[in-house]
């Protein structure tokens, strides 16, 4: 057995950094433009996907990236700004290919149906939404939306990661032992972090503009605690190693 | 009873007391079989992935009759819950309870997956009135897939050789999905009015059977001798379950026609 309560003591930063990185996790997903399955027929705004599908595509490139600074450099700054900017690429790609195949494939324009003008380009966008749909295509507040939920989840993300690897670090710690536990606690987190908010906007979000985005601080609330008992578990896990 | 739109209580079919018991029963005296047995002769280390089989079935089951109201986000989502909770308080539970690991995983999964559905149903509003049960489940039977499927790779659940065996080479990614699919797929393929319960879980076995294969190809590692019996087993639960989902597929169909092949460019002219 190990000893639980002095693991924890030790361990309190981390623990509550984790806590922090699955509620920036959270505040991610609302951020997204997931449009789900409508979306993949072209009749709702946002990426053809889930959110889940999406958060974890975002979370775990931010995930591969931060690892991959790791190996060089255990600077929190550097880890969070290769989390980051690896998520961020990651949502960009996903975006962009898939504003190509909503503009040249199925040819429709970039339209949100829920706001008349785009709060930044000012564009009209009632007038392009056809008819019996919820908009479709990625426009720019979506887009920028999406990014900023790339920055948001692979910093929240890197954040788990690192404090994992810090909290099990030791002197007779096998490294890969360490990196393959961190990982899948990591993930384990991100996972549950990227559900709890799509039950929160009901499986489809345009992005910050969309009416449902004002519902974060629930969502943000609950994963705070149910990160909270996750770090908690994976701290004891990794600490006692 | 489409996942996007309202929806009611699943109905018919087993009843989720006795799923409970086949999942949780079946899942943990596997394990614990499979482990005490390996020590005598590594051939039975494929008991524990018949105990992540037994989880499957269940945690599919839960998934049935918590998706039946509706969540909003496609069933998928759920499943991954499932193992994100489960892998957590897996690993927790091997790492601290020793020989109790397996109960420890399974008493911190359903801690985690009670707080989930209040939080689900108190402030996310969700309101669906079996949510706090069945995310209990839900987690559990995640929990056990992992146990259960790592037990087989490993040829044991003590912390030390799962851990080098089957996390730090990243298998465990491996069993998270094949855990996940098993647990999310059936419903989420067979969903819709005409969803019959025989039939989901008939998808089920047979996800399990794959993840067992899949659990015995890793455990190739340790010996070939463990590896056979996981593979063959595997294989056969996926094709007696296949063939049943078949034959239940042709009952719930209006009708079954041959279409025939395409028509050739000549025909059509």
């Amino acid at each position: 057995m190990i000893d639980i309560a002095g693991i924890l003591i030790d361990n309190i930063l981390y623990v509550l950094l984790i806590t922090l990185g699955g509620a920036l996790i959270s505040l991610s997903v609302h951020f997204v433009p997931v449009g789900g399955a409508p979306a993949a027929m072209a009749q709702a705004t946002g990426i053809g996907t889930g959110t889940v599908q999406l958060a974890a595509g975002a979370g775990l490139t931010g995930l591969v990236a931060a690892g991959a600074v790791m190996q060089v450099s255990n600077s929190l700054p550097l880890v969070l700004a290769a989390g980051a900017v690896g998520a961020m690429i990651m949502m960009s790609v996903t975006m962009i290919v898939g504003t190509w195949v909503y503009v040249y494939g199925v040819g429709c324009p970039p339209a949100s149906a829920k706001v008349k003008y785009d709060p930044i380009t000012k564009d009209r966008q009632d007038l392009y939404v056809s008819q019996g749909t919820e908009g479709h295509g990625l426009p720019t507040v979506s887009y920028v939306s999406g990014v900023l939920g790339g920055l948001f989840g692979g910093l929240g993300g890197s954040l788990v990661y690192h404090s994992l690897i810090t909290a099990g670090m030791g002197p007779d710690v096998v490294m890969s032992n360490l990196i393959g536990l961190a990982s899948v606690f990591a993930v384990g987190i991100f996972f549950v972090n990227a559900v709890i908010p799509s039950y929160n906007i009901g499986g489809t979000i345009e992005g910050f503009h969309d009416p449902k985005f004002k519902k974060w601080p629930k969502a943000v609330f609950s994963s705070l605690i149910a990160t909270f008992m996750c770090a908690l578990v994976a701290v004891l896990a990794i600490g006692g190693l | 009873m489409s996942a996007g739109g309202p929806g009611g209580e699943a109905h018919g079919g087993v009843a989720p007391g006795k799923m409970i018991v086949f999942g949780l029963l079946g899942g943990l005296i596997c394990i614990y079989a499979a482990h005490f047995l390996a020590m005598v002769n590594p051939v039975f280390s494929f008991i524990g992935a018949l105990g992540a089989v037994c989880a499957i079935v269940w945690g599919a089951d839960a998934v049935r009759r918590v998706c039946s109201y509706g969540l909003g986000t496609g069933v998928p989502s759920i499943g991954m819950i499932a193992l994100g909770m489960g892998v957590i308080a897996s690993l927790f539970g091997l790492a601290v309870g020793g020989l109790a690991g397996p109960i420890v995983a399974v008493i911190a999964a359903a801690i985690i997956g009670l707080v989930i559905g209040i939080l689900a149903n108190k402030v996310l509003g969700m309101n669906i009135p079996i949510m706090e049960k069945t995310m209990v489940e839900i987690g559990v039977a995640g929990a056990l897939t992992i146990v259960g499927l790592s037990t087989t790779m490993a040829g044991t659940f003590m912390f030390a050789e799962v851990l080098e065996l089957v996390v730090a080479p990243g298998y465990i990614a491996v069993i998270f999905i094949a855990g996940g699919m098993g647990i999310l797929h059936p419903f989420n393929a067979c969903l819709g009015p005409d969803e019959e319960q025989d039939r989901t879980l008939a998808v089920a076995f047979e996800k399990g059977g794959i993840a067992m294969v899949i659990a015995g190809i890793v455990s190739m590692v340790i010996s070939t001798a463990a590896a056979i019996p996981s593979i063959v087993i595997g294989l056969l639960i996926w094709y007696i379950s296949f063939a049943k989902f078949y034959e239940l597929t042709k009952r719930d169909a209006y009708k079954v026609l041959g279409t025939g092949l395409l028509p050739t460019e000549e025909e059509l002219q």
